[in-house]
């Protein structure tokens, strides 16, 4: 088929432009795009003509966190971007625990390859994958819970890989730790399944503005729901290390 | 736009106050969500940043190249929240709520849009079910099937309703001289 046609080009630009254009149509149109300049001219004379209907939206004023996150993500000290995408994660850990980091991180992605569907990883081609996974062990370093949520998703699932014992009366919650700042809980664990079971419950806020700076996550047997700036319990039933994959 | 390709960091936050507020709201039309659309505008920045030195300005005006930016990353970001809310068992409702915070919807920011650039009169001649559909692709980046589901109108219909209000849209803007 001959794409470059002036009137088949125009009708799959203005597809393309508009953002109506999906699938294997979207990758082939962008493919032309790359080759053919008479497309990417097309497309472009389509983008002028939609983009005076953007002239009646209302301008809304951004938050001023959003400059100095942009300025902060572009220009900080090359130091830091040089530093590796995980070198936030060997600055958690000291010496003496950078053992069972480890220990948990290889397990974690061997459970993770070996079983996604375990702990509900769709394939790839299907869904998003999770970002966020983090591996809780119990007083005896044995794994207990598997924890995992999107990147930007406020869905966290929560996989039993061997009981839980949440008395009567009581209540598990899950405590985030970050690198720099102090503990915060994160949310009331619902009542956790049998285990290989899953649990999906709703985060307070999207993963990546609640664990970007966690490292590590634990969760509580407590009698009443946390309030915020509350101090967090002497001991934990789990805790664990939580690992951004991507 | 020719010093922020040349890594001009004052030139780059003059660009940003001068669009950011024009370009938040064309993200939150498509996002619903304040949230969302700041975090897509700063990725946008970020791109702008990255890429300046590609922009052609023979090819596209500078806000024309920073609206596309933004609204194909708002796309992207409103389809991909869409696929995780579709694989997960608890919903949050935000992606379905198209309400405004300021209460314009698709078909009004459309009808505002017109009679900015003054083709609202030639742009009458669509019927409600053409407007509807053109105003829902372009503020709320829905393709065909969600047009046609929003409008509770066969597939080929909405397809049809689409097509109809961009051929008028191209041929008002050119009786107005104001596109190619």
């Amino acid at each position: 088929m001959n794409y470059l046609l002036p009137e088949r080009l125009d009708r799959l630009a203005r597809e393309y432009a508009l953002g109506t254009m999906t699938g294997r149509a979207k990758r082939r149109f962008e493919k032309l795009l790359r080759d053919a300049p008479p497309a990417m001219h097309a497309v472009a004379a389509w983008q002028e003509r939609f983009s005076v209907l953007a002239a009646g939206v209302p301008a809304m004023q951004p938050r001023e966190q959003v400059w100095s996150g942009l300025e902060q993500r572009l220009f900080t000290p090359a130091k830091t971007a040089a530093r590796g995408p995980l070198q936030w994660l060997w600055d958690l850990l000291s010496v003496r625990t950078l053992g069972s980091a480890l220990a948990g991180i290889v397990l974690c992605v061997i459970v993770l390859r070996s079983q996604p569907g375990l702990v509900g990883l769709e394939t790839p081609s299907e869904t998003l994958p999770a970002s966020y996974v983090g591996l809780l062990l119990d007083a005896n370093g044995k794994p207990t819970v598997l924890a995992n949520s999107r990147r930007h998703g406020r869905q966290m699932t929560v996989k039993v890989l061997q009981p839980l014992v949440v008395p009567a009366g009581k209540l598990a919650r899950l405590w985030a730790f970050p690198a720099n700042g102090a503990p915060f809980p994160v949310a009331v664990l619902p009542r956790l399944p049998a285990v290989k079971e899953s649990v999906s419950f709703t985060l307070p806020d999207e993963s990546e503005k609640l664990f970007a700076n966690v490292g590590r996550l634990a969760v509580s047997i407590d009698d009443a729901p946390a309030r915020p700036g509350d101090a967090p319990p002497a001991e934990f039933a789990l805790s664990g290390h939580c690992v951004k994959l991507w | 736009m020719s010093q922020v390709a040349l890594r001009d960091r004052s030139a780059f936050e003059q660009l940003y106050r001068a669009t950011s507020a024009h370009l938040l709201g064309v993200a939150f039309r498509i996002l619903s969500n304040r949230d969302r659309a700041e975090e897509v505008l700063q990725e946008a920045f970020m791109n702008v940043w990255n890429s300046a030195g590609g922009y052609n300005p023979g090819v596209a005006t500078p806000m024309t190249w920073l609206i596309n930016i933004v609204r194909n990353k708002a796309i992207d970001a409103v389809r991909s929240g869409k696929t995780e809310r579709n694989s997960t068992v608890a919903l949050d409702d935000e992606g379905m709520d198209v309400a405004d915070a300021d209460g314009l919807q698709p078909q009004e920011l459309l009808d505002e849009s017109l009679v900015k650039v003054n083709i609202d009169r030639c742009m009458s001649e669509l019927n409600p079910s053409q407007r509807q559909a053109l105003a829902l692709a372009y503020y709320r980046g829905m393709v065909h099937t969600d047009i046609a589901a929003a409008l509770n109108a066969p597939l080929g219909t909405a397809k049809a309703w689409v097509r109809r209000g961009l051929d008028k849209l191209k041929s008002c803007l050119e009786a107005a001289g104001l596109a190619a």
